[in-house]
This record gives C-alpha cells, sequence and structure tokens, in this order.
C-alpha cells in the first residue's frame, strides 16, 4: 500500500506534543485529555491499517522510507540515513506501542492530577521515542531513538510519580546512559570493522547484516557483549536490572504500564536486532552464557517477587522474570521457541500493562500497596476481582488465556533446540526454568489472595468498583488476552516467516 | 614592500581589530559615562568588519606570511571565523558588566578586543615564538578581565589565573627551547622537515611534553586545571563565557596544528595526552558532582569537554580533526547558551546557587525549555547538537585503534558521572517549592534572551541536520 507513510506515524506523536502547546488548550485539563485520547484511537487505528496491507512473507522491509534534509541524508559524511521500515516483528511492536499508550492515555485520567499539559506532551514525546526505536533501520538512528526516550521517561517518572521518584528516575536515566554507551561502543566497533572490510560507509542494519568470514570471532564477541550490556540493562537481565523495581515503584500507574508493556521489550527488539541478525556467530558463541543468565532471571526473580511485600515490586520482578523466559526463548535457536519469545513479548506486554493497572486501581482507592494492609477487596470490588482474576491466570499461564502460549512455546523450544548439541545441557536447563511456572503461580497467586479474599478490613468497606474508564481499559486488555489466546496463529503467522529468515543465517 | 604586501594579503582582520582597539583606548581618555553604550557597538561593529573581511584574506594556495611565522590557510580561516562569531554573540552578553562600570566601558572593550587579537594571531601563529606571543596577548587581556568585576573573589581569582599562567608559560618556554636546541629551529615546518632526515630522540619527546603542558592551562586540563573553578566563580560571568570559549577554540586550533607538524613524531605525547585527557574527565565529572554554584559547575564541563576534545585530537589524523572542529562548533553554541542564561538569571537578582532554581519551569517555561536544550545539549541527550558532536568525537576515537579503547571505556563512564549532575540541574529548575519565592524573570526582550533562544534553536538544527557543517569540518580538517 503506496499511500501509508511511516513517517506519519512516528512523528505524528511529536506534532501532537507539541499542539499541545497552543494557546488552544490554555490550560482546560478535560480539552487536553479527549484530545490526547482522541490522538491515541486514531493513531491506533493508523497503525492497525499497516497490519492489514502488510504482507509477511515479503522477503525485505515493507513500508521503507528515508527523510533527507537539503538533499542529503541525516549525516552524509558518515553515511547514516533516517530512514525507517518494519518487518514482521517491528510491526507486531509498533501496534502494541500504539496499544498500550492509547490505553495509558485512557488510565491518566484517574493517576494523573496536576501538569496535564506537560505530561501529555511528555508521553506523546515517548511514543516518537519509541516508535522511532522499533522502526529505525539505521543503527545510529536506533541509538537517537534509543537515547531520546530517556528524556520524557525521566520526566514521567519525577514529576508525577511518588514515594523516592526523582532518585528513581535518575537511577533509570544513570543506568541506561551506562548501557548505551557501551551499545555505542559496540555499534562504532562494528561500524568501522564494516567499513574497513568492505569500504562502504553505511550503518544500515540490511547492509552491515552480511557475515564476513574474515570477521575475527574474538571481535564478534567482543560487539556482542559490549551491545548486550546495553539491552541486559533495558531488559533487565539479572545483575543490571536494579533500576527497575525503583523506578517502577515510584512512576505513576499509566507510566508504569508503559515501561513494563513497551520499554523492556525494546531491550529484547535489541537483541534480536543486532546481536541476532547482525552478529549471528557472536551471539551463538555467548549462547552457553546467556543461557545461565537467563535461568537466573527466571528463577531468581521469582524467588525475590515472593518475598515481597509491596504490590507493584511483585508484579515488577514477575516482568524481570518473563522477561527471563523471552531470553531463553531467544537462546533456544529454534524457530519454535524464537516464536515463543516474540509472542511472550507481546504476551508479557498485555498481560503486565493489565496487572499495573489494577495494582494502580488498588492504590488510587486505598492509597496502599503493602499486602498486609490490604485484604477482602473482592466484596467490594467484584468487577476488578474479575478482571484481576483472570489477567493474574494469563500470567500463570492457563491455557486458552495469551500467557500459556508464549511460555508453551519457549519451552517446547527448548527442548527440542540445537543448542544441545553445543555443550550447553539445555534440556537440563528447560526443565529447572520450566519450575516458574509452580512459581509464578505461587506469588501471583498469594497476590490475589491476599488482595481480593483473605482478611476482611472494615477500613476498605467503603471504596468503590472500578470506574468506566478503568474499565475500558482492563476490558480492551482481557479482550487481548482472550482473543490471542484462543487464536495464537494471527501473532505466529505475522512474525513467523522473518524469524525463519533470522534463523537461517545460524549455522547449527 | 613585503612587509605590507603580507599585511594586505593575510592580516585584515587582525589590523581592523588592532585600529578598534585604538579607537577604545582613545575614546576611554575623553569619554564620560554618558557614552558608554558607544564601546559596546563600536565592538560590535569591528568585529563585524573582520568577519566581512575574513573573506577578504588570501587562503589558496597556503600562505607563509612574515618570513613564514605566519600561516594562512582554509584551517585558520575557519578558526578565525569561529572566534569572531562566538565573540560577536557574547558581546551582547556583556550589558550587565558595562553598565556596572560605565566609567570603564571602553577599557573593557578594548581589553576584549585585545583577547581576540591575541586568539585571532594564535591560531594563524607557524613558529613557537609568534605563538608565544598571541598566547602572552590573550593571557594578560584575560587577567585584567577577569579583574574587572568588583569584589573579593575577583582578586583571588586574577592572582591565581595569572600565577599558574605565568607557571604554564615558563614551562612551555623551557619546552620549546629544548626544541631549539634539538633542531636549530623554532618554525613549525622547519622542525617538521628536520626530522624527515633524523630520528627523533628521547629529548625531542619530552621537549613536546613540556609544551603541549605548557597548553595545558588555557585547555583547563590536568596538570594546571585547578585554577579554573575559582576562576570562573570570581570573575564576571560574561567574563567567563568569553574565557570559556574564545582562548580555548583558539587553543586547539594551534595544538591541532601542533600535533600534525613540529609534534608529531613522538609516540610518547600521544600516550600521555590520552593520558591526561582521561584524568581530567576523571577529575572534573567526579568534582562537579557535588558543585552547589552553577557556575563552578559549568567550570567543571568545560574542563571536562576540553579532556574530551584533547582525546580525540591527541590522536592525530584528518577524521580526528574533523570531529573535533565539529564538537567545538557544536560546545561554543551549547556553552553560550548556558552561559546567556545564567546571566540572564543574574541579572533577575538571582544568585549562582542551584537551589534557587526552584519552580522555574512553571514560572519561565520558554526560558526553562532553552536553558533545559543546551543542558541535555552538554550532557549529549538525543535531538541536540552534544549528541551528534560526541557520537562523532567517539567514532573518531574507537577508529583510531583497540590500545585506546580502555581509556574511551573510562572515559566514558565518566560521562554516565557527567549525565548526574546536568540533570541536577534541570531537576531543580522542575522541583516545585513554597519556600523560595517564585519570582517571574523579567519578559522585556533583552539581547541575552535573544541569543540564548537562538543558541538553543541552533543546538537543536544541528542536532536534527548536522550534515552539511560535518562537511565542512571534513573539508577544513583535509586542508590543514
Amino acid at each position: 500500500m503506496q499511500h501509508l507513510s511511516v513517517l506519519i506515524l512516528i512523528f505524528s506523536p511529536l506534532i501532537m506534543s507539541a499542539i499541545l502547546f497552543t494557546p488552544f488548550f490554555k490550560n482546560n485539563e478535560v480539552r487536553i485529555r479527549r484530545f490526547s485520547k482522541g490522538f491515541a484511537s486514531l493513531h491506533f487505528l493508523y497503525s492497525l491499517l499497516f497490519l492489514v496491507f502488510f504482507n509477511p512473507l515479503n522477503q525485505g522491509i515493507s513500508y521503507y522510507e528515508e527523510i533527507k534534509f537539503f538533499g542529503t541524508s541525516w549525516i552524509q559524511p558518515l553515511g547514516f540515513k533516517m530512514a525507517f521500515g518494519l518487518d514482521g516483528i517491528s510491526l507486531l511492536m509498533v501496534i502494541l506501542t500504539s496499544f498500550i499508550f492509547l490505553l495509558a492515555l485512557i488510565a491518566s485520567k484517574s493517576n494523573i492530577r496536576q501538569k496535564h499539559k506537560f505530561y501529555y506532551s511528555m508521553i506523546f514525546l515517548l511514543q516518537t521515542a519509541v516508535l522511532g526505536v522499533f522502526c529505525a533501520r539505521d543503527m545510529f538512528l536506533f541509538f537517537m531513538f534509543w537515547e531520546l526516550e530517556l528524556v520524557p521517561m525521566y520526566f514521567l517518572i519525577g514529576q508525577w510519580g511518588g514515594g523516592n521518584c526523582k532518585a528513581s528516575a535518575m537511577k533509570f536515566v544513570l543506568y541506561t546512559f551506562l548501557g548505551s554507551l557501551s551499545m555505542l561502543l559496540g555499534m562504532l566497533l562494528l561500524y568501522f570493522y564494516n567499513f574497513s572490510t568492505y569500504g562502504t560507509m553505511t550503518a544500515d542494519f540490511s547492509a552491515i547484516s552480511v557475515s564476513s568470514p574474515e570477521f575475527p570471532i574474538f571481535l564478534q564477541v567482543f560487539i556482542s557483549i559490549l551491545l548486550l550490556i546495553g539491552f541486559a540493562v533495558k531488559m533487565p537481565i539479572v545483575p543490571l536490572h536494579t533500576w527497575l523495581p525503583d523506578a517502577h515503584t515510584d512512576a505513576p500507574t499509566p507510566v508504569s504500564m508503559i515501561l513494563a508493556a513497551i520499554l523492556l521489550k525494546m531491550g529484547a527488539f535489541g537483541v534480536i536486532r543486532f546481536n541476532m541478525q547482525l552478529l549471528p556467530e557472536g551471539f551463538q558463541y555467548l549462547v552457553p552464557l546467556l543461557l545461565i543468565f537467563a535461568l537466573i532471571n527466571i528463577i531468581y526473580t521469582a524467588f525475590v517477587a515472593y518475598a515481597q511485600m509491596d504490590l507493584k515490586k511483585i508484579v515488577a520482578y514477575s516482568s524481570i522474570s518473563n522477561m527471563g523466559i523471552v531470553l531463553l526463548g531467544l537462546c533456544t535457536l529454534n524457530l519454535i521457541g524464537f516464536s515463543g519469545a516474540v509472542f511472550q513479548m507481546v504476551a508479557h506486554g498485555i498481560i503486565s500493562a493489565g496487572l499495573f493497572m489494577l495494582v494502580g486501581i488498588i492504590y488510587i482507592r486505598t492509597k496502599t500497596r503493602e499486602i498486609a494492609d490490604l485484604g477482602g477487596l473482592g466484596d467490594v470490588m467484584p468487577r476488578l476481582m474479575g478482571f484481576g482474576i483472570i489477567l493474574s491466570l494469563a500470567s500463570v499461564g492457563l491455557p486458552l488465556l495469551i500467557g500459556f502460549v508464549g511460555e508453551f512455546l519457549v519451552f517446547l523450544g527448548a527442548f527440542n533446540s540445537p543448542v544441545d548439541e553445543l555443550s550447553a545441557p539445555i534440556k537440563i536447563y528447560s526443565v529447572i526454568a520450566i519450575s516458574v511456572l509452580v512459581l509464578s503461580a505461587a506469588y501471583i497467586l498469594r497476590l490475589l489472595h491476599k488482595t481480593f479474599f483473605a482478611n476482611i478490613f472494615e477500613k476498605w468497606s467503603k471504596i468503590n468498583d472500578i470506574t468506566n474508564h478503568e474499565f475500558v481499559v482492563l476490558f480492551a486488555l482481557i479482550l487481548a488476552v482472550a482473543f490471542f489466546g484462543v487464536f495464537p496463529m494471527s501473532i505466529l503467522d505475522i512474525i513467523q516467516p522473518i524469524l525463519a529468515n533470522i534463523l537461517e543465517i545460524f549455522k547449527i | 614592500m613585503e612587509f605590507l604586501n603580507n599585511i594586505t594579503k593575510i592580516m585584515l582582520p587582525e589590523i581592523l581589530l588592532i585600529v578598534f582597539i585604538f579607537i577604545q583606548i582613545i575614546l576611554s581618555m575623553f569619554s564620560d559615562t554618558k557614552f558608554y553604550k558607544l564601546s559596546k557597538w563600536l565592538t560590535v561593529l569591528g568585529i563585524f568588519l573582520a568577519i566581512s573581511l575574513c573573506s577578504k584574506v588570501s587562503i589558496d594556495p597556503i600562505y607563509y606570511g612574515f618570513k613564514n611565522s605566519i600561516i594562512s590557510d582554509n584551517y585558520t580561516i575557519f578558526f578565525k571565523f569561529l572566534i569572531l562569531l562566538s565573540s560577536f554573540l557574547i558581546v551582547f552578553l556583556t550589558k550587565k558588566v558595562i553598565m556596572s562600570r560605565r566609567d570603564n566601558a571602553f577599557r573593557f572593550n578594548a581589553l576584549l578586543l585585545t583577547v581576540i587579537l591575541g586568539s585571532l594571531i594564535l591560531v594563524s601563529a607557524n613558529d613557537f615564538l609568534t605563538m608565544f606571543i598571541a598566547m602572552e596577548t590573550l593571557g594578560f587581556g584575560m587577567f585584567f578581565l577577569i579583574a574587572f568585576e568588583k569584589g573579593h573573589c575577583s582578586k583571588e581569582a586574577t592572582l591565581k589565573y595569572l600565577v599558574i599562567s605565568a607557571v604554564a608559560s615558563a614551562v612551555f618556554l623551557f619546552g620549546v627551547s629544548y626544541m631549539y636546541g634539538i633542531t636549530g629551529s623554532v618554525n613549525f615546518s622547519s622542525i617538521y622537515d628536520y626530522f624527515l632526515n633524523n630520528n627523533p630522540t628521547l629529548l625531542y619527546s619530552m621537549a613536546a611534553i613540556f609544551i603541549t603542558c605548557g597548553l595545558a592551562f588555557k585547555l583547563g586540563v590536568i596538570p594546571f586545571a585547578n585554577w579554573i573553578l575559582d576562576v570562573y566563580e570570581g570573575a564576571n560571568t560574561s567574563v567567563v563565557t568569553f574565557l570559556s570559549i574564545v582562548p580555548k577554540v583558539a587553543m586547539f586550533g594551534i595544538l591541532a596544528r601542533l600535533l600534525v607538524f613540529p609534534l608529531s613524531y613522538s609516540f610518547e605525547l600521544t600516550f600521555i595526552l590520552v593520558v591526561i585527557s582521561v584524568a581530567t574527565a576523571i577529575w572534573a565529572n567526579c568534582l562537579a558532582i557535588r558543585q552547589k554554584n552553577i557556575k563552578r559547575l559549568l567550570a567543571c564541563s568545560s574542563s571536562a569537554n576540553a579532556s574530551y576534545v584533547l582525546f580525540a585530537a591527541a590522536l592525530v589524523s584528518v577524521f580526528n580533526l574533523s570531529t573535533v572542529l565539529f564538537y567545538l562548533v557544536a560546545y561554543i553554541f551549547m556553552n553560550i547558551g548556558v552561559f546567556a542564561a545564567v546571566i540572564i538569571l543574574e541579572s533577575s537578582e538571582f544568585s549562582n546557587k542551584l537551589y534557587e532554581f526552584k519552580n522555574f519551569a512553571y514560572t519561565n517555561p520558554v526560558f526553562t525549555l532553552c536553558f533545559a536544550t543546551c543542558i541535555f545539549g552538554l550532557a549529549g541527550f538525543p535531538i541536540t547538537a552534544g549528541f551528534i558532536s560526541k557520537i562523532y568525537l567517539f567514532s573518531a576515537i574507537s577508529r583510531s585503534g583497540l590500545i585506546f579503547l580502555p581509556f574511551l571505556m573510562i572515559m566514558m563512564l565518566t560521562i554516565v558521572v557527567s549525565v548526574y549532575y546536568y540533570l541536577r540541574v534541570v531537576k531543580f529548575m522542575f522541583e516545585k517549592s513554597d519556600n523560595v519565592t517564585s519570582e517571574v524573570i523579567p519578559h522585556k526582550v533583552s539581547s541575552a534572551i535573544v541569543i540564548l533562544y537562538c543558541c538553543a534553536a541552533i543546538t537543536v538544527i544541528l542536532g536534527i541536520c548536522p550534515s552539511k557543517i560535518i562537511e565542512i569540518c571534513q573539508l577544513m580538517a583535509y586542508n590543514i
């Protein structure tokens, strides 16, 4: 389809964030909110159009577009291009982004009480940055959007958060900056190695992805590690995860939803884009190591989640655990596990957004997130309890719900993985990792039990059930949870051709 | 006759500045305080004419004047243009200091022009003696400018500047004397040619190290870096703006030429410069964490930025040189923007303490936006010139070989630290507080506000489409 422009998709939120400062909006809270939501719904519909006209079997990049300034590309002397395009994975992520941002904007009504104009403009800036990351076709453009995302996130956590939010925002920025500088170094080495081998100055993903036999393996591994540090901070992988519980706890609910649902996926997306597509040999070399990290990620954080007393921290640690499953899926190096990993990215995006929404709803009404203070809310909030139970069960991995598909595919893939021949006992690992199903059931059901059932407190007998806004958000998420749980092929059909394509590069 | 010929061919901007310096000095004898505004406009006119005369200077082919002691090529003209352009912007920030010392307005501007003159001659120097004279012209002008502010702090700053400057000059001259002893010449080209036929000795490396250490003073890097905080705090802010840009740009201009020609044979020097720059990055960035005064913080920041540039400049290559040039261009605009904001605050009776910045985001949104843009630029966040220039600079360093990679990694770690203190400034501006009376900065249009807006706009434009400027920088670097 010729008329769909990926540039409009990416930059319209940026324009919207500028429009919010025009005199038309004054300081009229309602008007700002309604326009934002209206815009986000249009954006979501527009992103769906890309899906309608997308051909997954198309080998190259769909909807490719490049911005030129005065006839030259972005940084002409270095061969950097401001080029955007979509493949199956990016398309999926773009639609997820647009969907979650719409829901986050709806959820903002009850959570954001001040500085509305600034808030909504920052959200839209964040949306542009995230979409840019998913659509960029140039390494350094990818990096630019990756860094750009820090600015709105710093303000979103620091300005509208609670608790010790300023420190958490700073911690988030510093951690990510550290990771991204290491990533930058990796990219530069890759870029210059490519330059010295082929003599063309380019940072285009499709131009660089040819792996040459002369590319020394130690350099590939070194660059892979540098890049992985950057993505590991974002994903997060265990030793670099400490920013995440803080950021989640102190961020306002809509921002937590975005953070868990979209930003963590950027890390996994980066691993696929860089480590798997550009540096397959380096990745393959590191798989045994990464498997151990994945295992630690899955099991350790599940235990930590069980020990938490704060609702948001439980969900935050469960996010890390789930991203461990994604990493395990990526390391299986076969189509089943790989598509399971990407599916799990979507599934976790939807479920974690729902769980954060749930916690946020409870927090607004009770002003506490401590498990010990809560109990018996099912009595006064039956609708919320209904949604909560479905989301929790999806998170635990009940069949016919979205959480089941991803986890099942990953573990199935891990069991049949060719990595087994590579000295890594992935079968044993996957047996250990499957125990996470029990652990996640333990901490999620504990959350469910302690908040909705258990002791009935007199002080919570007056609170109201969910409002229409909150109902819409949760209902939309539940719809997605059920639909993709029953028809997982609707997602897998989009991604499997490109994933098979990526796996062909691996000599295994 | 040859003398006149030289002057008309390559020294026109400098001669013009000398004329304006004399005009200012003569006027300072007769003027009373009523005409203080005239001095500023004379300076503006002088710099503007000098910029337009830059195009008249003959640069193609490379022109050597005054018995080989002055060189004129694309590269020098680029630096001259950069120096004059940044001075042109900074002159508009000097309103407050002139208002407070109306009787000395002409003298102030004469000194300002002297420093610019020194910088112009410095970038076109082709032997060590010319270079030394230019450096001292620049240094003495700066010395009086720092002393211009009334008060105890400024005196201390002046003394510190003077003493350390003298030590650095001595070290520099010591190195030059060795160099003369080895090669029998002080001319850059002769020294370069001498070593084409002779092997460089250890003594040569020592001389090179002494010379560059002497230059380290003006750059504000280790070993002569400790003056920078006190001087930045004590001197008048518009003078500090000037100090942080014009001498520094000129110094990098000449340093790059030194490293390409007379000092290019010493690997030890490269290594030591890299160590120096990394040490400075660590020192400056860690020192900045605890600063509560924005001017002291910016002192550290300017020192840190100098160290990044020094790293790239030390690993001499054409590509590295082009990144240095682009970094300087980007840095000029971001730094002038930040200092313009500080000057606006000072003229609205805010002190330089960071905690006084509270509530700004809500009382002065546009000001905060521009200020924050420049700060984010210095920190290296995207869609600002700082982001592009940092990527470009690091690309140059990482290309220069895997040996320097560990140093680059350490430097990158210090950059993470720098993000912390830059963000602290922004954090304070967005903080709400009831204790501090939320004053509104006066909305009348002053030149400083216009400069701030312009610099913020240029910072963003350079961050989005830097292609053309980078091409120019590469062209200039190829021409050295």
